[in-house]
């Protein structure tokens, strides 16, 4: 998954369909997925599948409007392209249903994008929000979003912000990890699937994760850091931790 | 984020626009240097334009708190409406920061 064909390189457009063929995909990147993301009960149609094949739409230049439309079709798998082409990860071997969508953002580029507006506008054009739900699952995903970039990919604790002048050294460390190739090309995966009664949303990322033992149940009013989560615990129905720290779902009730 | 700054008769006041989120700390240290104005007493920043916050965001409110109570100014955050105001009513940031509604 690591090379690039020179038809993706030398292509001028900057979103490309393919297919990857199911029986192709490692069984134990299935079971990662699997792992990570947690069985959706209510789950229904799955999308039709062109003999074994899934359908992957590939991105380079990312830009909100081509999001937008990518991930308003049923199912929708959307990965950005990486410097080198296809990017590594499980991203091929995520089952999505036609009630849902995946997509796998670069690490710069969810940090540049506000994504959660953006996913909340598709959810909400895919009729899966009333306009009344909206802004709680974005504030939510908003957090899962920046704990995912700030402390998953680019390694940066909220201790980093706890001395005077923190926040200074804070936004030093965000601008340099944004400039190493390695860290600003991790992955942030977004994994929306939904039913009748409910709307489930996993946020991924390649950090080395952390103890969810260890998160305060609640946060002292002077705190500088550490609310994302109780955010997310008081607006959202559920909140899951999977994969060491590194997938945080979200479950709201539609 | 975006912010205007003026010069009121006893304050000087940021008025604050966009969203205040976790990929804006570069332009905290604009609004921290504010602070630095002589004889400053009191420090309003307007929220009322404020489309959102985050959790993140709400730490760069209450750094600024900090910055203002270590030179005597008084910190007022003012206007917070809709989700804005949600979000610091649930981190129950007024019970540390002046809350102008």
């Amino acid at each position: 998954m690591r090379s690039c064909p020179s038809s993706i390189r030398e292509a001028s457009i900057n979103t490309i369909p393919f297919s990857v063929v199911a029986d192709l995909i490692p069984a134990e990147a299935g079971g990662r997925c699997a792992a990570r993301f947690g069985a959706f009960d209510d789950a229904d149609e799955a999308v039709p599948e062109e003999g074994r094949c899934r359908r992957v739409l590939l991105v380079s230049d990312v830009d909100r409007e081509v999001l937008a439309t990518s991930l308003s079709e049923p199912g929708a798998v959307v990965v950005e392209a990486c410097e080198g082409g296809l990017p590594a990860g499980d991203w091929a071997a995520v089952s999505v249903p036609a009630n849902g969508f995946y997509l796998s953002l670069a690490t710069a580029t969810a940090f540049s994008l506000v994504l959660a507006p953006l996913v909340g506008g598709v959810l909400a054009a895919r009729r899966v929000l009333a306009s009344d739900k909206q802004s709680v699952v974005e504030l939510c995903l908003q957090e899962a979003v920046a704990n995912a970039v700030i402390h998953g990919n680019l390694g940066i604790s909220s201790s980093a912000k706890d001395h005077p002048e923190g926040y200074r050294v804070y936004s030093q460390l965000v601008n340099s990890r944004l400039g190493d190739l390695e860290l600003r090309q991790r992955r942030v995966e977004v994994f929306a699937r939904w039913s009748g009664g409910a709307l489930d949303i996993s946020v991924a990322d390649q950090g080395i994760g952390f103890d969810v033992a260890k998160l305060p149940a609640e946060i002292g009013s002077h705190s500088r850091s550490g609310r994302g989560f109780v955010f997310m615990r008081a607006l959202a129905g559920q909140v899951v931790v999977t994969d060491g720290g590194r997938c945080t779902s979200l479950r709201f009730e539609r | 984020m975006e912010f205007q700054a003026r010069n009121l008769a006893d304050a000087i006041e940021a008025r604050l626009t966009g969203r205040l989120e976790f990929t804006a700390h570069d332009r905290l240290r604009d609004i921290v240097a504010l602070l630095d104005a002589p004889n400053l007493r009191r420090f309003v920043v307007d929220v009322s334009g404020l489309d959102f916050i985050d959790s993140a965001g709400l730490g760069m409110i209450l750094i600024l708190q900090e910055e203002a109570e270590q030179k005597n100014i008084k910190l007022v955050v003012r206007g917070p409406r809709d989700d804005v105001k949600r979000s610091i009513d649930l981190a129950k940031i007024g019970e540390i920061v002046s809350i102008e509604y």
